[in-house]
C-alpha cells in the first residue's frame, strides 16, 4: 500500500460524520513514473543554493585581493569541483528546458488588449535570450573584454 | 461463455466500523475483451460480492464520479479500457483523500475549496432578462472555453504533489475554475478571486509539476489555469497599489 | 437546483434544502449534448415554437401548459447566460442556435455537444453564492412524510453514515428525473431509477402517460451511450447496410425533414430497416451507420468534439473517416408525476419539475432540446409556486412525522443486509430489463405487453425475498441498490400497465396490434394509481387549445 499525506489533505472545514481511513500519498511519488522529474528538478534547487555560495565566495576573493584569488582559482583544477559543475551545468540544462516546456501555457490569453504571441514564438525568444545572455557571460569571464 | 479469460483484481476494502486500517482483497473474474475497469468493478458487486461500494453513474466520462487510483494511477474507471492492463489489476480509492468507504472518498474537502473560490458570475449591476443575453464572441469565449470542462473528477487533485502536502492550497479545479471565471469577459468579479488566489490557499503554492494536467481525463489543463492565475494575481496586486480599486480594468 | 434558486430569490427568507442521493454535479442532466430549445431568431415565434411541440407530442401534450412554456423558454435560456453559461456564439456575438428534430426552424440554443454539462455546472455553481440553499448530499429519500392531507417534508437514509433522518418543509419539489435503468439499452445513468417517480406512486399521486418511452435513435449498441441529435442538425446521415439513406429513399412519414424528423418515428424507421433485413451485425445486435464523414474534420472539433471522443472511446471509431454504429435506446419518459401548469401535483405540498413530472409539456412524444428548457422553466415555476405555498402554509405537527421517520429507519434498517442466500439484486434487475425490453419496446404487442405486466409483479415478489450481503451502516451502497429497484419495480409496474390498456398507437407508442392514432377514443392522458391489489387505471383531459389534432405527417 502507499504512504501517508499530509494528515490533513483535503480534510473538510466541518469535521467528517464517520472515522475515514488517513489520505494516502499518490503511490508513484516521489521517484517513480513522472514524478521523477518533477522531484528532480525541485532538488536542483540544492545545487543553486551551493552555487549560489560559491559566487559570494569568488566576489570575496576577487575583493580581497590576489593572494585570495590565487587560492579560488586553484580550486578550479579541483577534480570534485569539476564534476560539480558539469552536474550544475547539466541540471540549469534540465531545468531551463522543462521551464520553457510549460513557461507558454502560464500566459494568460490577454493582459488587457494585448494578446501573447504564438507558442512557437515566445519559445524560440526565450531559447534565443538564454543563449544569447550565456554567450554574452562567456565572453566576459573568459577575459574577453580584458583585450 | 465457456472461455472468458480471468483477471485478478486487489480492490482496497475499508469499513470504519469493522476495520482499524484500510485492507486489500482479491477477485478473480472473467472478463469481457471490451470491458472498461469500471464494468469488472460492477460485476464484482453484482455477482462476486455485494459489500463492495463505489461511486458511478454516467459511464461516460462527463459526471465525474467513478474516479479512482488504477495500478497506480488516477484515472476514470469507465474510461479506461481493461484490456490496456495486464492479468493483475490493483484498484485503490483516490489518493490525496481521506477514505470513507472502499474505494469511495471524502468530497467535501473540495467542495469547500470550489465554494471558497467563488464560482459564479459577479457582476456590479445585475443584468435584467429583458435585456436579452450578453454579447460575447466567439474569441472571449474560446479564452475560458478550456477552463470550463472540468467535470470536478479530481484526478488532479490525486495526482498533485502539493495537494498532499499543504492542506490549505486550493487545488487544480479550484483554482482552474476561477481562473475561468476571471476570465470570462462577462466577469466583473477578479479582484475578489484574486485575493482569495493570494490568500491561504495561495496559488502560488503550485511549483509547476504539471501532474494535475497530465492525469485529466478532459483536456482541462489545470496547469496552465494556476500559473496563468499566478500571473494575473500578481498584476492584479500590481495594479491595487498603483490604482484606485473599483469596476472592472 | 432551478427551483431553489427561484425560492430564494422569490423570497428573502426562504430556505431551502437541497436533497440528492449525489453530488449535484453528478446528476444525469449532466450528459445532456444537444442543446435547449427557445425562440431566439427574427424568423420564429411562440406560435411556430408552440405548434412544433404539440404536433411533435401528437396531440396529447396540454396546450396550456406549452403556451406558457414556449412563452418562458428565452427568459430562461438568457437568465442562464447571465449567470454564466457559455452557450456557443455567432461571430456578431449572439447566441447560436442550431436545427434540431422536429423543429420547423433553428431554435436551439448550444454549448459545443455539451450543453447539459454546462447548463449544469453554471446553475450549480451560480446557486453557490446562496447561503439559504442548504445542500444535503448523498441522503437517499425513501419516503414523503404527509400530514392532515400535506406533503410535509421527507425521509432520507444519510448515505455516509447509514442512519434515516427527517427533513421537514412546507413544500417538497421533486425534481428526480426519469427510469431509463429499467430497460437494458438506455442512455440514463445507473442513478435513473425513477425514485422520485415511484416516492409521488406509493403516496398515492398518480403517474401520467407512463407508455411514452422515448427511445432515442442513435444511441451506441451495447452501452447505451448516446449520440447526440446535433449530429443529424449538423447534417448527419442515416445509412443502412446498403448504404442508403433510408430516411430519404423509403416512405418512413418523415417526408423532406428525413434525419431531422421527430424522434418516435425515427427510431421506427431504423428498427424497420433492421426488420427488412438491411441491418449492419454487430456484436450487440443490428444497428444502422450514422454517417458524419461528409462533414469534415473542422466542423466535427468544433461542433461536435465529444461525440467524436465519445466514439473513438466507446467503440473504436473515429466518426471523421467511418460512420458510427447505431440503434434506438431508451432515453426519456415522457410521463411521469401529474402535474399541471404550475408544476403542482394533486397532493398539497408537493411539486414536480423536469423528467420526473408529466405536466404534460411533451405528450406522446418529446421534441429534442425541449426537455432542458423545460427543467428550467417549470423548475423555476414550482420554486416560486412552493414559497408562495409554504408562505401560506403552517409546519404541522411534528409528531406525526416524526412517528413516520422512526417507521422509515426501522423499515430501512430491516433491508439492510437483509438475508445471505437469498436471490441477488443484479438478477432481479437483469430480469426486469429483458422483460421490459420484450413487452415495452419500440413495437409493442397486447399478448407481450400482458406478459411483462405479468412479470413484474412476479418480480415484485421475488423482491420481497432478496439477500443482501451488506451489513455495513457506513457508505452501503447494496442498500441504496435495492432501495432503487425497489423503485424501478413500481415505476415499471405503472408503466406496463399503462401501456397494455392503451389500445391505439399515438407518439412513441407504437402497437402492431393497433397501428393507428385513435382520437375519438384515446384523445386523454392515462392515470395510474398504485394499489397494492394491483394499479388502477384512469384518465384525464386533455387541455386543448388552438391547436387542432390533425394527421401527424412532415
Amino acid at each position: 500500500m502507499s504512504r501517508p499525506a499530509h494528515p490533513h489533505a483535503m480534510q473538510p472545514k466541518r469535521p467528517g460524520r464517520t472515522r475515514t481511513a488517513p489520505p494516502q500519498l499518490p503511490p508513484q511519488f516521489p521517484m517513480s513514473g513522472r514524478y521523477r522529474a518533477y522531484t528532480l528538478f525541485d532538488w536542483t534547487g540544492l545545487i543553486y543554493l551551493l552555487l549560489g555560495f560559491m559566487a559570494l565566495e569568488i566576489v570575496w576573493a576577487v575583493g580581497s585581493g590576489p593572494a585570495a584569488w590565487a587560492a579560488i582559482t586553484a580550486r578550479f583544477e579541483n577534480p570534485v569541483y569539476i564534476a560539480f559543475h558539469i552536474l550544475a551545468f547539466v541540471s540549469v540544462i534540465f531545468v531551463g528546458v522543462r521551464f520553457f516546456r510549460f513557461f507558454p501555457k502560464s500566459q494568460p490569453p490577454r493582459i488587457g488588449p494585448v494578446k501573447p504571441p504564438p507558442q512557437p514564438v515566445i519559445l524560440a525568444g526565450l531559447y534565443a535570450a538564454w543563449i544569447g545572455v550565456t554567450a554574452v557571460f562567456a565572453f566576459i569571464l573568459s577575459g574577453g573584454l580584458s583585450g | 461463455m465457456a472461455d472468458r479469460p480471468k483477471k485478478k483484481f486487489i480492490v482496497t476494502r475499508f469499513d470504519p466500523e469493522t476495520d482499524e486500517v484500510p485492507k486489500t482483497q482479491e477477485y478473480e473474474i472473467p472478463v469481457e475483451p471490451d470491458w472498461k475497469v469500471l464494468d469488472a468493478l460492477n460485476f464484482i458487486k453484482d455477482e462476486i460480492d455485494g459489500t463492495l461500494s463505489h461511486r458511478w453513474s454516467c459511464r461516460m466520462a462527463v459526471c465525474g464520479s467513478c474516479g479512482m487510483m488504477v495500478d497506480g494511477e488516477p484515472k476514470l474507471t469507465c474510461k479506461e479500457a481493461l484490456s490496456q492492463y495486464g492479468d493483475t489489476v490493483e484498484v485503490s480509492p483516490l489518493s490525496n483523500f481521506p477514505i470513507i468507504r472502499d474505494l469511495v472518498v471524502d468530497l467535501d474537502g473540495f467542495m469547500d475549496k470550489f465554494q471558497a473560490v467563488k464560482p459564479w458570475i459577479i457582476r456590479a449591476k445585475e443584468r435584467a432578462v429583458e435585456e436579452g443575453p450578453m454579447r460575447q464572441s466567439p474569441e472571449e469565449l474560446e479564452e475560458f472555453k478550456q477552463f470550463s470542462m472540468c467535470i470536478n473528477c479530481m484526478l488532479c487533485y490525486s495526482a498533485c504533489p502539493v495537494v498532499a502536502n499543504e492542506p490549505d492550497f486550493l487545488g487544480p479545479a479550484a483554482i482552474a475554475l476561477g481562473h475561468r471565471y476571471n476570465v470570462d469577459s462577462r466577469d466583473e468579479g477578479a479582484d475578489a478571486r484574486n485575493e482569495v488566489f493570494r490568500g491561504e490557499g495561495t496559488v502560488f503554492s503550485c511549483s509547476f509539476a504539471n501532474e494535475c494536467s497530465e492525469v485529466c481525463p478532459k483536456h482541462v489543463d489545470p496547469a496552465a489555469a494556476v500559473n496563468q492565475a499566478k500571473f494575473n494575481a500578481v498584476i492584479d496586486w500590481a495594479k491595487g497599489l498603483v490604482l484606485p480599486r473599483g469596476g472592472k480594468e | 437546483m432551478r427551483a431553489a434558486i427561484a425560492a430564494v430569490e422569490a423570497d428573502p427568507d426562504a430556505s431551502v434544502a437541497l436533497v440528492s442521493k449525489v453530488y449535484p454535479m453528478r446528476s444525469h442532466t449532466v450528459s445532456a449534448e444537444g442543446g435547449a430549445a427557445a425562440v431566439a431568431r427574427d424568423d420564429d415565434n411562440f406560435e411556430m415554437h408552440g405548434y412544433d411541440t404539440v404536433k411533435g407530442s401528437d396531440f396529447l401534450g396540454d396546450q396550456d401548459v406549452i403556451q406558457y412554456f414556449v412563452q418562458e423558454a428565452p427568459k430562461e435560456l438568457t437568465r442562464l447566460e447571465h449567470w454564466g453559461c457559455p452557450w456557443s456564439r455567432n461571430d456578431d456575438g449572439t447566441v447560436a442556435t442550431r436545427a434540431f428534430g422536429g423543429m420547423s426552424t433553428k431554435r436551439t440554443w448550444y454549448a459545443a455537444d455539451k450543453v447539459g454539462f454546462h447548463m449544469l455546472h453554471s446553475l450549480f455553481q451560480h446557486s453557490m453564492q446562496f447561503d439559504r440553499i442548504v445542500r444535503y448530499d448523498e441522503q437517499f429519500v425513501t419516503k414523503l412524510l404527509i400530514e392532515n392531507g400535506t406533503c410535509r417534508g421527507v425521509s432520507a437514509l444519510d448515505v455516509r453514515e447509514g442512519v434515516v433522518r427527517v427533513i421537514l418543509g412546507r413544500a417538497v419539489i421533486l425534481a428526480t428525473g426519469g427510469a431509463g435503468k429499467i430497460f437494458p439499452f438506455t442512455t440514463n445513468g445507473t442513478i435513473k431509477t425513477g425514485d422520485g417517480m415511484a416516492l409521488a406512486y406509493r403516496a398515492g399521486v398518480p403517474l401520467k402517460d407512463m407508455e411514452f418511452v422515448q427511445y432515442h435513435p442513435t444511441g451506441l449498441p451495447g452501452t447505451g451511450i448516446l449520440i447526440t441529435e446535433a449530429t443529424r442538425g449538423e447534417g448527419g446521415h442515416l445509412k443502412n447496410s446498403k448504404g442508403e439513406r433510408f430516411l430519404v429513399d423509403y416512405d418512413y412519414g418523415v417526408g423532406t425533414k428525413a434525419e431531422l424528423g421527430p424522434r418516435d418515428m425515427i427510431s421506427r424507421a431504423i428498427i424497420q430497416e433492421i426488420e427488412a433485413g438491411r441491418g449492419i451485425d454487430g456484436p450487440y445486435g443490428q444497428y444502422v451507420h450514422l454517417d458524419l464523414t461528409h462533414l469534415g474534420e473542422e466542423k466535427i472539433n468544433k461542433r461536435l468534439p465529444m461525440v467524436r471522443e465519445l466514439a473513438k472511446i466507446y467503440i473504436g471509431v473515429d466518426p471523421v473517416h467511418e460512420p458510427i454504429p447505431i440503434r434506438p435506446v431508451v432515453h426519456y419518459m415522457m410521463g411521469g408525476v401529474d402535474t399541471d401548469v404550475t408544476a403542482a401535483t394533486e397532493l398539497p405540498g408537493l411539486y414536480a419539475a423536469g423528467e420526473v413530472a408529466s405536466a404534460s409539456l411533451n405528450g406522446a412524444n418529446r421534441l429534442g432540446s425541449n426537455s432542458l428548457t423545460e427543467c428550467l422553466v417549470f423548475g423555476a415555476e414550482a420554486g416560486r409556486n412552493a414559497i408562495t405555498f409554504a408562505k401560506g402554509s403552517s409546519d404541522g405537527e411534528e409528531g406525526p412525522l416524526r412517528a413516520q421517520g422512526e417507521e422509515e429507519a426501522a423499515r430501512v434498517e430491516a433491508l439492510r443486509g437483509k438475508k445471505k442466500g437469498g436471490e441477488r439484486l443484479a438478477h432481479i434487475r437483469h430480469a426486469l430489463n429483458d422483460t421490459m425490453e420484450s413487452g415495452c419496446g419500440v413495437y409493442r404487442e397486447q399478448e407481450s405487453m400482458d406478459a411483462t405486466a405479468r412479470t413484474v409483479a412476479e418480480l415484485k415478489g421475488r423482491y420481497a425475498d432478496i439477500g443482501l450481503e451488506d451489513s455495513s451502516k457506513v457508505f452501503n451502497t447494496e442498500l441504496t441498490a435495492a432501495m432503487e429497484l425497489g423503485a424501478m419495480l413500481d415505476v415499471a409496474e405503472a408503466l406496463v400497465n399503462s401501456a397494455a390498456q392503451r389500445k391505439e398507437s399515438r407518439g412513441a407508442h407504437t402497437r402492431k396490434d393497433a397501428p393507428t392514432r385513435d382520437d375519438q377514443n384515446w384523445l386523454h392522458h392515462t392515470l395510474c394509481y398504485f394499489d397494492p391489489a394491483g394499479p388502477r387505471i384512469d384518465k384525464k383531459e386533455v387541455n386543448l387549445g388552438k391547436w387542432v389534432p390533425e394527421e401527424r405527417k412532415y
